[in-house]
């Protein structure tokens, strides 16, 4: 791989309170790919996510964001450079309608710019949502909300997309819906994409390298396509 | 049954003294709704207001309902002064450390008031428009009165717009609905919890100073804590978090109480007074068996 990476992790250490989750994880993400994670559940996967985010304060090592050490940067100073997170369980605004929910996505360009082309941009990408944009976002259907999660991650025009488990209790035809999405934003929109799943089949399909996560450490890492081979061997991590 | 004339009177009096109660309650229940802080402390900033509308009015001549905006001056001040001095390292502890730290500001807010103007009862009457008094129904309220009602609502339309039209408002209603989505679309919750608190504290000043119209006599350094408890009724009446909910259980506990009143001076051997009192927990009880939230609590 000799794109320029987007993300660099290195010996990431996390947890929370007394309880250590992270013991050392190592991840690159090169510009427009998309990179997935793997584990099963309570490897540390989430709070891989949370911790590069800021949600979740560092322990030990190193986020290098775009050459910059943004390690100990707190959330609303990672979005404003350019990280966006659509997390588990999508944690919208219910209450707000659709727009209101999208508009929020750019609060740190509020004020400064225009969103209106970035919601523009989202509608054409999920014309669902442009149908719905009066309504309240706890008042739609799961697939929905997951489209307004990712919406909103995509309204802070962020260079690189993390997403936590997007897959989750949704119908298997709105999964790979959301990941035509994905590729979409990679090869359309340029984007640089860090997937979090347990869903393997899919999330390795589009998938440009694979990471598994095991027990807060990487166990097994490589090109999508040669950890799709060894299945039998991701299955056996996995635990499935 | 008591006469016609006295019973749309004492409905006009409560739902006037009822937009005071409300506004004196909202920002209890702002500060609640997005910290999840109870401020027991909250008279003592309710006092504050109503000393700023006396010294305003005795000592600098002016009109004391400008005390409103000298409120809200000193409520931001204050507030944010307040929170991170204290609040903000309380986020995370036990709630008794919250009740116990807003308590002890409240009693170092009377205490330092004391200091500085005496433990006497002070107090004032203006009443600006008195060629222009009226009488409804045999009830002739006073100028003061009236517009300290409009005062009210003139400070629960600044804080809606606030809260409803602005940047810092949708902030403020995204922590409130998920603060962990807030944190994600890059708002810095911090922020938003020390404007919200100021805000709080900035509107509970400014109601002290309305509230002046009711106490020509009544200012001194401890008058705030039967607001503490009146907010506190009030607040869990209209549901607690909610600010439409507070105002609305504001001017029904006002309306009730001067009602009450008026209906229980008819019965021999009452005290009304005494007896008013435990009517609005009364009435506490019977929204809260109808509906245990409160009137707009989700």
């Amino acid at each position: 791989m000799t794109a320029p990476e987007v993300l660099r992790v290195e010996d990431l250490e996390s947890g929370y309170g007394e309880m250590q989750v992270l013991w050392g994880v190592n991840l690159r993400v090169p510009e427009r790919s998309i990179v997935v994670v793997l584990g099963p559940n309570g490897a540390g996967k989430t709070t891989t996510l949370r911790s590069i985010m800021g949600i979740v304060r560092p322990w030990k090592g190193k986020i290098v964001f775009k050459g910059q050490d943004v390690t100990m940067l707190k959330p609303h100073e990672k979005v404003a450079r350019g990280l966006s997170l659509v997390p588990e369980g999508r944690h919208l605004f219910p209450e707000l309608t659709v727009e209101e929910n999208l508009l929020l996505g750019a609060y740190t360009r509020l004020g400064k710019e225009n969103p209106s082309d970035t919601l523009e941009l989202v509608y054409n990408l999920f014309p669902r949502l442009k149908e719905r944009r009066q309504q309240k976002a706890g008042t739609m259907s799961g697939g929905e909300q997951q489209m307004l999660a990712i919406g909103r991650a995509l309204m802070s025009k962020p260079s690189l997309l993390m997403l936590d488990e997007p897959s989750q209790g949704l119908a298997p035809k709105i999964v790979r819906d959301i990941m035509e999405t994905l590729e979409r934003l990679r090869d359309e929109w340029r984007l640089t994409i860090l997937l979090v799943e347990q869903n393997i089949a899919q999330s390795l399909k589009i998938a440009d390298y694979a990471y598994i996560l095991e027990q807060g450490r990487i166990v097994l890492e490589g090109p999508a396509e040669e950890v799709a081979k060894r299945e039998d061997l991701v299955r056996a991590y996995l635990g499935i | 049954m008591p006469d016609l004339n006295l019973l749309v009177a004492s409905i006009i009096s409560g739902l006037l003294i009822g937009a005071v109660y409300g506004i004196a309650t909202v920002g209890l229940n702002l500060i609640f709704g997005v910290l999840r802080i109870v401020n027991v402390g909250h008279g003592a900033f309710i006092m504050l207001g109503a000393y700023l509308a006396f010294i305003v009015y005795t000592s600098l001549g002016l009109p004391p309902l400008l005390g409103v905006v000298a409120g809200l001056a000193v409520g931001a001040v204050l507030g944010l002064i307040i929170y991170y001095l204290v609040i903000r390292y309380l986020h995370d502890a036990p709630e008794l450390a919250t009740l116990l730290a807003t308590f002890a500001i409240g009693i170092l807010i009377q205490e330092l008031v004391k200091a500085v103007m005496g433990p006497d009862s002070r107090g004032f009457v203006w009443n600006p428009l008195a060629a222009y008094e009226f009488e409804i129904f045999g009830y002739k309220p006073s100028s003061f009165q009236i517009l300290a009602a409009l005062s009210s609502l003139a400070l629960l339309a600044f804080l809606y717009v606030v809260i409803y039209r602005t940047r810092l408002g949708l902030a403020i209603r995204a922590v409130v609905q998920d603060r962990e989505g807030a944190m994600v679309v890059g708002i810095d919750v911090e922020r938003i919890y020390a404007a919200s608190f100021a805000l709080g504290i900035m509107v509970t000043v400014a109601s002290g100073a309305i509230l002046a119209a009711y106490l020509q006599t009544g200012i001194h350094p401890y008058m705030g804590e039967i607001y503490t408890l009146k907010g506190f009724v009030i607040a869990v009446m209209g549901g607690l978090g909610s600010i439409p909910g507070a105002f609305i259980a504001g001017v029904l506990f006002g309306l009730f109480e001067n009602v009450s009143y008026l209906l229980l001076a008819g019965i021999e051997g009452v005290q009304p007074l005494v007896l008013t009192r435990s009517i609005a927990f009364l009435l506490l009880l019977l929204i809260l068996l109808v509906k245990p939230t409160g009137l707009m609590g989700r």
